[in-house]
């Protein structure tokens, strides 16, 4: 069986409208991974900057899958949330990326959208907040449904992440 | 002398925490830790410090300076739980007192070589105004009562925090036995550059 391991942080986000944001991430697998340890979803904290408009949130990710095939490589989803000053969460942006598949060390920029609604629904969410939000999150990750969606482009996401492979190549593969 | 099967493999660090940026505050002192997971032990150097206190230069250089050096090897049966350092920077306020000025927590580079990283610093933030105006009138601000938290990912997501400056730490890498253990670390161009040379 070969082992995957990542090994890195969500550094931070930047280019959002406003500054008072936290993620909800998730990594996602196909059926012949198994996670041997490690915490394959989170929420990181609230980060307010104070001097530059990229949010740090430094949270670490430590997993290490074993597998028995390549297919359902790893995929990380990230959900971009705003709080304001009276703790009401917005969303800000969905978005994913793959983990790379290749050893060393990879910085990697994630862009983020948002669903964009009707022209009614863009007015009051200038005034009162709020907006459309995806039912399901596997979305974010498959390419099924997306024709249906009409949506806006929002910040990027910063992520450092390291990667170790273990017995890839005992069984012949190249990376 | 070596085995021909080994069980462990070593990560030796060597580097300095070279100093921080923090464009409100001067005086500062950190305090580094190494966070690490229940494979791996360390076999020799320090694991915590603390620096000394430094003041900003004048003139063309506007950077605060620690040059802290950083020693230690570890060991260990698997690559998860990798070390991280948790850096902790703490100066004096108006009246005297010492406050946190940031943590900040990365893990060490997993490649060999020579690595630098730039830690994003940030103090947990009060709950409400009146909380924020008491503490900075008491000098008691609000901390995280063991500094190993910023280097975990759990519990998160209730705290609220403000970034505030960076901190620059350099590092150079040796890793031993990672390869005949199986793992594969080195990514795959300076592979690609090293068979050129040797064929």
């Amino acid at each position: 069986m070969a082992e995957l391991h990542i090994i890195g942080q969500i550094v931070g986000a930047s280019g959002f409208p406003r500054s008072s944001l936290f993620c909800k991430w998730g990594v996602h697998t196909g059926g012949a991974w198994h996670l041997l340890s490690g915490l394959r979803e989170g929420q990181t904290q609230v980060d307010c900057p104070q001097a530059s408009d990229t949010a740090f949130w430094s949270h670490p990710i430590d997993l290490h899958y074993a597998t028995k095939g390549l297919q359902g490589w790893p995929k990380l989803h990230l959900q971009v949330w705003h709080q304001d000053s009276f703790g009401r969460c917005e969303l800000f942006g969905y978005g994913y990326c793959h983990v790379p598949s290749s050893p060393g060390h990879h910085r990697l920029r994630c862009v983020t959208w948002r669903p964009l609604g009707s022209w009614q629904e863009q007015l009051a969410q200038m005034f009162v907040g709020g907006g459309p939000q995806l039912r399901s999150p596997d979305v974010i990750y498959t390419g099924a449904d997306r024709y249906r969606l009409h949506t806006v482009a929002m910040g990027t996401v910063e992520l450092e992440l390291g990667i170790i492979l273990r017995h890839f190549d005992k069984h012949g593969v190249e990376s | 002398m070596a085995t021909n099967n080994p069980s462990v493999f070593l990560v030796m660090i060597n580097g300095q925490i070279e100093g921080a940026n923090f464009p409100e505050y001067d005086d500062l002192y950190c305090k580094y830790c190494f966070v690490y997971g229940n494979d791996w032990a360390p076999t020799s150097g320090l694991e915590e410090g603390i620096s000394q206190i430094a003041c900003r230069g004048q003139g063309t250089q506007p950077a605060l300076v620690w040059n802290f050096p950083l020693e230690i090897t570890f060991k260990s049966t698997n690559p998860f739980g990798w070390p991280q350092i948790a850096v902790s920077v703490y100066g004096p306020d108006t009246f005297g007192n010492d406050v946190v000025r940031g943590y900040g927590a990365v893990h060490v580079p997993l490649t060999p070589g020579k690595h630098v990283r730039t830690v994003p610093m940030f103090v947990p933030e009060s709950t409400s105004r009146l909380q924020k105006f008491t503490s900075w009138l008491m000098g008691r601000r609000p901390e995280f009562t063991d500094p190993k938290v910023v280097a975990q990912g759990e519990g998160r997501e209730v705290t609220r925090v403000r970034s505030q400056g960076t901190v620059t730490i350099s590092f150079n890498i040796v890793t031993k036995d990672m390869k005949k253990l199986g793992y594969d670390a080195t990514p795959s161009e300076a592979l690609s550059a090293y068979t050129h040379l040797q064929g």
